[in-house]
């Protein structure tokens, strides 16, 4: 394993005591998921939204579901690129190493760099179309988000925070993207759940993750995979996840204009 | 007018302030920020880390959790465990620093970090060691800064003793008869700190003046920092002087005073928000 010499080093290999925990304790989480199985599949978690929270970002948000994923993202307007042409969305997605339940994320690894940069990419394909980028010729706009604890749905939250962030900045955008992942357990007959928790996205025979502009009605990105079933099953759990974005659009634009009072009153004062 | 000077001439704009012995944001030269800690079980907690804490100090915000992992002791110093900080500063807590591996500040961050939690002794490794040779804790400390307004020093040393009085490890026992460990999940005992350091940092202006709890803009402005590091006792763990305006010795005696005086609020700050979230 290749040294990283820009960090501390601990012993080269360790594991979580939860390997190691009485296989008692592992049953009972089981019996614990099957029992809470059958959730009300449209049932959206909580969702707490706050913009302009951070002093050195030009725009900030912090999306919490309820489910315990947190995420914070913060956007810097346009700054000049060396490059010509319509302006460039940069998107960085970085997971903090105790974000995950099981063993802690190693920062430096290579399978740690690889999923960041296919969520970043992801990031940047839902986000694109919001942004007005042919207002910003030869600029760059920044964004960036960290994922502080994964509950399931991380990227969506990542989606809603970094377009919130974006609005916060002042960016000029068409709409909000708003993010809603959706999974479907491996059971035979299952049907699509909206927002799965971290042991449910875990055992789930297939993903999905969809970003919509809800004021234009218009998907910006779809993301999954896996074994769903036939077609009529994919284009329903589109249609569940559009009306879980639907349902989010007004907690986001109320935290939008919430910020925008705080800062009207910051600046009188 | 006076806003046009503060980014024009910034040193001329804060040299005016501190002729009269404050500072542009109203504070005294040894006035601290606002300070306020969330720890465990309040808002903000990280679930999935065994023991975490978020620290404001003004606009400085950082993060530090911890997670414990068992692994076997270094073949020489088979009766220790290991604790692994490391300061992350990402680039959304300020606009310079850029996405990729830990730049030179978050290096030198770590290895602060290191030294203050050897030096001051504030978690033996042996207590780390559950069977000698074979099976340790490793403490992972991952303190990420979110929001970068000077001062990460301090900032960090707290989240840092804040997070690890927060944690609770599950008691682990070697089976004799077959050797591989059994960890108890439901037992949880709370991490043994031994020492509390606090660490108070300075900013030295023109080679004369020193203001406490510096600023992002007062760091930029600044000939010299020093941080020092105290412990509970009043005795002096460590002084961090990396290069700047030299410093007289009865300066530093002054510095080494208000750490001590800091670290009373600091160490009362602590014990309060513990106590509000101990179970009665």
């Amino acid at each position: 394993m290749p040294l990283d010499h820009r960090r501390l080093r601990g012993p080269e290999e360790s594991q979580p005591p939860a390997l190691w925990a009485a296989t008692a304790a592992e049953d009972e989480e089981d019996e614990e998921g099957a029992g809470a199985a059958p959730r009300d599949p449209c049932a959206l978690r909580p969702l707490f939204a706050r913009a302009g929270l951070l002093s050195q970002a030009q725009g900030s948000a912090y999306v919490e579901l309820g489910s315990g994923t947190k995420v914070l993202c913060a956007a810097w307007g346009p700054r000049e690129s060396a490059e010509p042409g319509p302006g460039r969305l940069l998107c960085e997605f970085r997971r903090a190493p105790f974000a995950g339940r099981g063993a802690r994320g190693r920062p430096g690894a290579a399978a740690e760099r690889e999923a960041e940069r296919e969520a970043a990419a992801a990031l940047r394909e839902a986000l694109e179309p919001a942004v007005r980028l042919g207002r910003y010729p030869r600029a760059r706009l920044a964004v960036s988000a960290l994922l502080l604890q994964d509950g399931g749905s991380a990227l969506a939250a990542a989606v809603s925070a970094a377009a919130l962030a974006l609005a916060d900045a002042g960016v000029e955008m068409y709409d909000l993207a708003v993010g809603c992942a959706l999974s479907r357990p491996p059971a035979p007959a299952a049907s699509w759940m909206l927002q799965p928790a971290e042991p449910e996205e875990r055992r789930a025979a297939a993903r999905l993750t969809l970003a919509l502009l809800p004021a234009l009605n218009q998907v910006s990105a779809v993301l999954g995979g896996g074994r769903g079933g036939p077609p009529e099953d994919w284009a329903q759990a589109l249609r569940l996840g559009l009306d879980g974005c639907h349902r989010q659009y007004p907690v986001l634009r109320q935290s939008l204009l919430r910020a925008a009072q705080r800062r009207d009153a910051a600046a009188a004062a | 007018l006076s806003i046009c000077s503060r980014t024009v001439e910034p040193l001329e704009y804060y040299r005016r302030f501190l002729k009269e012995n404050c500072r542009p944001d109203g504070r005294e030269l040894g006035e601290f920020r606002t300070t306020t800690v969330n720890i465990g079980k309040c808002l903000c907690s990280i679930t999935t880390a065994d023991g975490s804490a978020l620290v404001k100090l003004g606009n400085t915000t950082v993060i530090c959790g911890v997670k414990a992992e068992l692994a076997a002791p270094a073949v020489d110093s088979a009766n220790k465990g290991y604790i692994v900080p490391n300061v992350e500063l990402p680039s959304l807590c300020a606009e310079r620093f850029r996405s990729g591996p830990p730049g030179e500040e978050a290096q030198a961050a770590s290895q602060f970090i290191a030294d203050v939690i050897e030096n001051s002794q504030m978690i033996m490794k042996e207590d780390l060691c559950i069977a000698n040779g074979k099976l340790a804790w490793v403490l992972y400390c991952d303190i990420i800064c979110l929001d970068y307004d000077g001062n990460l020093l301090d900032a960090s040393v707290f989240a840092l003793l804040a997070a690890l009085k927060n944690v609770h490890l599950p008691l682990v026992t070697i089976n004799e008869e077959t050797g591989l460990s059994e960890v108890n999940l439901k037992q949880k005992n709370p991490l043994v700190v031994r020492k509390h350091p606090v660490a108070t940092s300075f900013a030295i202006f023109d080679d004369t003046l020193l203001i406490v709890d510096p600023t992002a803009e007062e760091e930029d402005l600044a000939t010299g920092t020093v941080t020092i590091v105290t412990d509970e006792e009043g005795r002096l763990c460590s002084v961090h002087k990396p290069g700047g305006s030299p410093l007289t010795g009865a300066k530093l005696q002054d510095c080494i005073t208000r750490a001590i005086t800091r670290h009373k609020e600091v160490k009362k700050l602590i014990d309060k928000v513990i106590k509000s979230i101990t179970p009665k």
